[in-house]
C-alpha cells in the first residue's frame, strides 16, 4: 500500500512500534553516521550514509557462536557445547539505502542453502528494513544504476520511504512492511495523486544525479573478466594497494568470516567459539598452515574480489555481488577504485 | 527474505559433538595417528561418510580445523586422522592423552565417487601425508575387493621414517591381488629395501595399465601434482577419471566463510576430491 506521512510524525510513528528494537542512522560524536538505538531524542532520517552498511545489524561484526565447558573429575573428562542462537529480539531498521537493502538480500541467499546458517536466520527473520531512497547520492562514487539497482530499489526493503520535503511517500513493500503501518494507521493519510507523482519525480531525478557508472553489464563484464584472469592488469591495480581490508569489512555484501576460540577460564576449560568478519585481502586468509598460499600476492587477491563480485556470484546467483554503494571507493586510503578497475577490464583488448 | 531449504531451528551446522581419542601415537616426528569415537554410541554407528570427505576437528579453547578423514567407511564406529603438527589446533590436539575429549562435525565435501569407480581399475598415487585421505579410499577398496579391478599404489615419500602406515604398505606388498612400489626421495637409514627418487620414478614400473578403465587418485604436496598429472596423461587415463583431493585453509566447513572459494565453488561443499578436468577450468585449483 501507499501512504503519506508527515515528517513531524516519524518519531510518533516510531514510539508506536514500541514491541520492536528501533535502530536508525545516528552521528554518535564522530562526523560519521552509523546505526544506533533510537531513543526519544531528535532522531530524523537527514543522514547521508552509513559507514557500517545495515548488514551490521544482521550478521554482526562479533558473534558468540557457542558456549563450551570442559570439566575433569578423577580423570574423566565431560565436554558440555551450547549453541548461542540469537533470542527474541524483533528489529526495525529505519533508514536503509536502497543498495544496502539489496546487499542484505544477497546475504540471504548465502546464508541459505544445503546449509542454512542458524545465527543469520535468528536475527534476520525478526528484521524489519524500512528504506529510504536516496534523494540526492550520498557520495560521488554511487554507482547503483550499474548493478541492477537504483536510488529507489525496492529489493530486500519492507517500506521504502520517499522524502517529498515535509512529508515521505511511503511504499509497502512485504506483510511486515504493511504490519508497521497498521500499527500507527491513525498517523498515515492517502496519497494524492500529486503525492505520487512528485515521488515518481524524486526518483527520476535521483537516478540523473548519478553520474558513475560500469561501462558492461552483468553478463557481459563477468564474460570479459573470465578471459583476464592471468592479465598482468590486477598487478598494476593492486600495486597501491596496503592491505587494510577497507573496502571488504564496509562493503555490504561481503560475507567471509573467521570462527575462533576465547578461553574464558584455563581449569575447568570454559569459554567461547566466536565468529568475526574476516578479510580475502589479507594472506593469511587462504594461507595453509604449512606456510603454502594458494592467493599469495596482492594482484591475486584484488582479482579474487572482483571475480567473486562479478564473475563467480553472477555465475553461482545470477546477481552481481556488489550493490554499487560506493563506499569501497570513497573510503579506501589509497584511492583503488572499482569502477575504473573494471572499465580497464571492459577495454582491455579493444 | 529469501529463505531456503531447511528451517534454522534444526539446522545446526556449526555445532561439534564431543568424541574421545580412543588411541593416539606417533607416526613420524610430526604427524600422529588419531583414532576417535563419538561419545554418543548412537552417533557413532550412524556417522555415514564416503572415502575422501573431511570432518572439522575442535580442541576447544584452541580452535577448529578441517581434517581428511583416514579411516573407511566400511569399518564403522572409529574415526581415524593422520594429523602433522602445523598450527594451533594441531599444537593442542597432539598436546592431548588418550581419553581426552575433542568436538567433531561433519562429513563434509564432496568425497571420491565410490559408486562410479565400482568394477574399474584403481591407481592410488601417494606423496607424504597424501596417505592420508586416500588411506579411506584405498581400504575401503580392500575391505571390497571383489567390487573393484585391479588396484596399484605408487607410494613417496621423503624418507623412511616419513612414510606413515609403512607396516601397511610393506604388507601390502606381500599381496598377490594388488601391486604396491614404495619410493623414497633419500634414504637416510641406509636399510631401505624399495626404491629412491620421487614418487614419478615409480611409473615405469607400474605393469600395463588399461587407462579408459582406471580411476587414478592422487594425493600429495602442492608441487608434486604437475609432475604426476603429466604421467597419468601420458597413460592416457582419462581426464575425468584422474581424481585428487585438495587442501584449503577453511573454517566453517559449510560453504559460508569463504577461506576455501575456488572459482564460484567452495572446497568444503564441491571438493575436496576433483578431477584434473575442473584443474583445467577452474584457475587456482592447484
Amino acid at each position: 500500500m501507499e501512504k503519506i506521512l508527515e515528517k513531524r510524525s516519524l518519531q510518533s510513528w516510531m514510539k508506536k512500534l514500541d514491541s520492536w528494537t528501533i535502530y536508525a542512522p545516528r552521528k554518535d560524536g564522530s562526523e560519521r553516521w552509523n546505526y544506533g538505538i533510537a531513543q526519544n531524542d531528535s532522531v530524523g532520517l537527514n543522514f547521508t550514509v552509513t559507514t557500517l552498511p545495515a548488514k551490521a545489524l544482521v550478521f554482526p561484526q562479533r558473534e558468540v557462536f557457542l558456549e563450551f565447558l570442559k570439566t575433569v573429575e578423577e580423570s574423566q573428562e565431560t565436554l558440555k557445547v551450547n549453541e548461542v542462537i540469537p533470542g527474541k529480539n524483533p528489529v526495525v531498521i529505519f533508514g536503509v539505502r536502497p543498495c544496502d537493502a539489496r546487499a542484505v538480500s544477497l546475504l540471504d541467499r548465502v546464508f541459505s542453502g544445503d546449509f542454512v546458517d542458524p545465527y543469520y536466520w535468528a536475527r534476520r527473520k525478526q528484521t524489519v528494513l524500512v528504506g529510504l531512497a536516496c534523494d540526492t547520492p550520498p557520495w560521488e562514487n554511487c554507482f547503483c544504476l550499474s548493478t541492477e539497482g537504483s536510488p529507489h530499489s525496492e529489493e530486500g526493503l519492507d517500506v521504502l520511504l520517499t522524502d517529498l520535503g515535509d512529508k515521505y511517500f511511503v511504499k509497502t513493500l512485504t506483510e511486515n512492511g504493511e504490519k508497521l503501518v497498521n500499527l500507527a494507521k491513525g498517523l498515515f493519510k492517502e496519497p494524492r495523486l500529486e503525492d505520487k507523482k512528485k515521488a515518481k519525480a524524486v526518483h527520476a531525478e535521483a537516478e540523473k544525479k548519478i553520474v558513475r557508472r560500469v561501462k558492461r553489464a552483468k553478463k557481459d563484464l563477468a564474460a570479459k573478466l573470465k578471459g583476464l584472469f592471468d592479465s598482468p592488469l590486477w598487478d598494476d591495480e593492486s600495486m597501491s594497494c596496503i592491505r587494510c581490508g577497507i573496502c571488504t569489512y564496509l562493503c555490504p555484501s561481503c560475507h567471509c568470516f573467521d570462527i575462533n576460540d576465547e578461553v574464558d577460564s584455563v581449569s575447568p576449560l570454559r569459554g567461547k567459539r566466536v565468529r568475526t568478519w574476516d578479510n580475502c585481502q589479507f594472506p593469511d586468509f587462504t594461507m595453509h598452515s604449512s606456510g603454502h598460499n594458494p592467493r599469495p600476492d596482492k594482484a591475486s587477491r584484488l582479482r579474487q574480489r572482483l571475480f567473486h563480485k562479478f564473475q563467480y556470484f553472477v555465475e553461482i546467483y545470477d546477481k552481481t555481488m556488489c550493490t554499487g554503494c560506493g563506499r569501497c571507493i570513497s573510503l579506501c586510503p589509497v584511492g583503488i577504485d572499482i569502477i575504473n578497475v573494471l572499465d580497464k577490464v571492459s577495454d582491455h583488448g579493444s | 527474505m529469501n529463505v531456503q531449504d531447511k528451517s534454522p531451528a534444526e539446522a545446526k551446522p556449526f555445532k561439534p559433538e564431543p568424541a574421545r581419542i580412543v588411541r593416539t601415537y606417533h607416526l613420524t616426528e610430526d604427524v600422529k595417528f588419531f583414532q576417535v569415537r563419538f561419545v554418543d554410541m548412537q552417533k557413532a554407528l550412524s556417522f555415514n561418510y564416503k572415502p575422501g570427505q573431511f570432518a572439522m576437528i575442535s580442541v576447544l579453547g584452541a580452535g577448529e580445523a578441517p581434517f581428511s578423514i583416514s579411516s573407511t567407511p566400511s569399518r564403522p564406529g572409529l574415526l581415524e586422522f593422520c594429523i602433522r603438527r602445523a598450527g594451533t589446533v594441531t599444537n593442542a590436539l597432539f598436546r592431548l592423552k588418550e581419553n581426552s575429549l575433542i568436538g567433531l562435525r561433519g562429513p563434509y565435501g564432496n568425497g571420491f565417487p565410490v559408486e562410479a569407480m565400482t568394477g574399474k581399475d584403481i591407481l592410488i598415487v601417494v606423496g607424504g601425508l597424501g596417505a592420508a585421505p586416500l588411506r579411506s579410499v584405498l581400504l575401503y577398496s580392500l575391505d571390497n575387493r571383489d567390487q573393484f579391478g585391479r588396484v596399484a599404489v605408487l607410494y613417496g615419500a621423503k624418507r623412511p621414517a616419513e612414510m606413515i602406515f609403512r607396516e601397511e604398505y610393506f604388507s601390502l606388498k606381500q599381496r598377490s591381488d594388488l601391486e604396491c612400489h614404495l619410493a623414497v626421495d633419500a634414504d637416510d637409514t641406509g636399510k631401505w629395501t624399495e626404491r629412491v627418487g620421487v614418487v614419478t620414478t615409480l611409473f615405469p614400473h607400474l605393469r600395463q595399465i588399461d587407462a579408459p578403465n582406471t580411476y587414478a587418485l592422487v594425493c600429495g604436496p602442492p608441487v608434486m601434482y604437475k609432475f604426476v598429472i603429466k604421467e597419468l596423461v601420458k597413460l592416457a587415463i582419462p581426464k575425468n577419471q584422474i581424481l585428487m583431493t585438495l587442501e584449503r585453509r577453511m573454517k566453517c566447513g559449510v560453504g559460508k566463510c569463504g577461506h576455501c572459494a575456488i572459482d564460484y565453488i567452495y572446497t568444503c561443499l564441491d571438493g575436496p576430491v576433483f578431477t584434473y578436468w575442473d584443474v583445467i577450468h577452474m584457475r587456482e585449483l592447484i
